[in-house]
């Protein structure tokens, strides 16, 4: 189970629907989708259960794999959906997020809730939009093209780029960088 | 492999690229058993789906095969073509020693319970 490629796993999971090829999946990308949760929500115990969530999403959607872009880029699409509905369903992240945003407004900076901490992450996160923040995460954290953040977040590719173009812009002015160029 | 040329090319790292880059990065979570309950989680959905319809079926029937049968004999006094053997064979059935609707209601909600305290409990 080891040393197949994860297309190879998915057709055993859509075929024969094989948990434990499905196991070897989750253990192989769990890492990345809860980093991404765990940066979009701030709050870890949430982050991972919504990663738990997301997961039995792709059990039921795997069939809608095509296999055309990488199997990751594909979770993280479902990972941001589940993370948009869980958003609608419970005020528990917007509390979450507000609690984010007045520590940074009030101290110039800003903080992990789960730790106490603040860190320029919170920081520079405060000041996105949740689109801005879904999309730069997608960008800076996962590694995802221009075209597979399209893909997950369901916007044109010109608008992914002129969403990582403001928030650099805002980087800029968060953390007083004088000298920039873009490329 | 593409997908990170790409990415490259996209990416002609300036200032803010860096910052982002170090302020986005992340040590690896260690998995800790959560892939192994994210399969015990879906493997229940599984079972749970396999026996929901059986449930379902011997419940519905269970509940519906009293009031069935008087239809049954009800229609074969009203028509003829109804054979009166099959009607009187139908009124002869035990349906007293049948549990009554409101008991099969009762198994029917605690095998219910059962199976959400179960999942409760693998949560």
């Amino acid at each position: 189970m080891h040393g197949l490629e994860d297309n190879e796993l998915v057709s055993r999971v859509i075929s024969q629907q094989d948990t434990a090829a499905f196991g070897e999946l989750v253990r192989r990308h769990q890492s990345q989708i809860r980093n991404f949760l765990r940066k979009l929500t701030r709050e870890h115990a949430l982050a991972d259960d919504l990663a738990q969530d997301c997961f039995l999403h792709a059990w039921d959607k795997i069939h809608t794999f095509t296999g055309k872009g990488s199997f990751i880029g594909w979770m993280l699409k479902v990972a941001y959906t589940t993370f948009l509905q869980s958003k609608r369903k419970s005020s528990r992240y917007g509390e979450v997020l507000e609690q984010v945003g007045g520590e940074s407004i009030a101290d110039g900076s800003s903080s992990t809730v789960e730790s106490d901490e603040i860190t320029d992450l919170d920081r520079f996160l405060a000041v996105l939009t949740e689109e801005e923040r879904a999309v730069m995460i997608l960008s800076y954290a996962c590694g995802l093209s221009h075209r597979e953040i399209g893909d997950a977040a369901k916007l044109p590719v010109g608008t992914v780029k002129s969403i990582i173009y403001r928030g650099k812009e805002k980087i800029r002015e968060s953390f007083e960088i004088e000298d920039h160029q873009y490329g | 492999m593409k997908s990170k040329i790409i990415n490259m090319v996209e990416r002609l790292k300036d200032k803010e690229d860096r910052m982002l880059e170090s302020l986005f990065a992340s040590e690896s979570i260690a998995d800790n058993g959560f892939s192994q309950k994210v399969v015990s989680r879906v493997r229940r959905r599984i079972w749970i789906q396999r026996l929901s319809l059986p449930i379902a079926f011997v419940v519905g029937g269970a509940i519906a095969v009293k009031p069935l049968s008087q239809f049954v004999a009800a229609m074969s006094k009203m028509f003829v073509f109804i054979p009166q053997s099959f009607s009187s064979r139908i009124e002869s059935v035990p349906f007293d020693r049948l549990p009554p609707v409101s008991s099969i209601f009762i198994a029917a909600t605690l095998v219910m319970v059962f199976l959400l305290v179960s999942r409760l409990l693998e949560d």
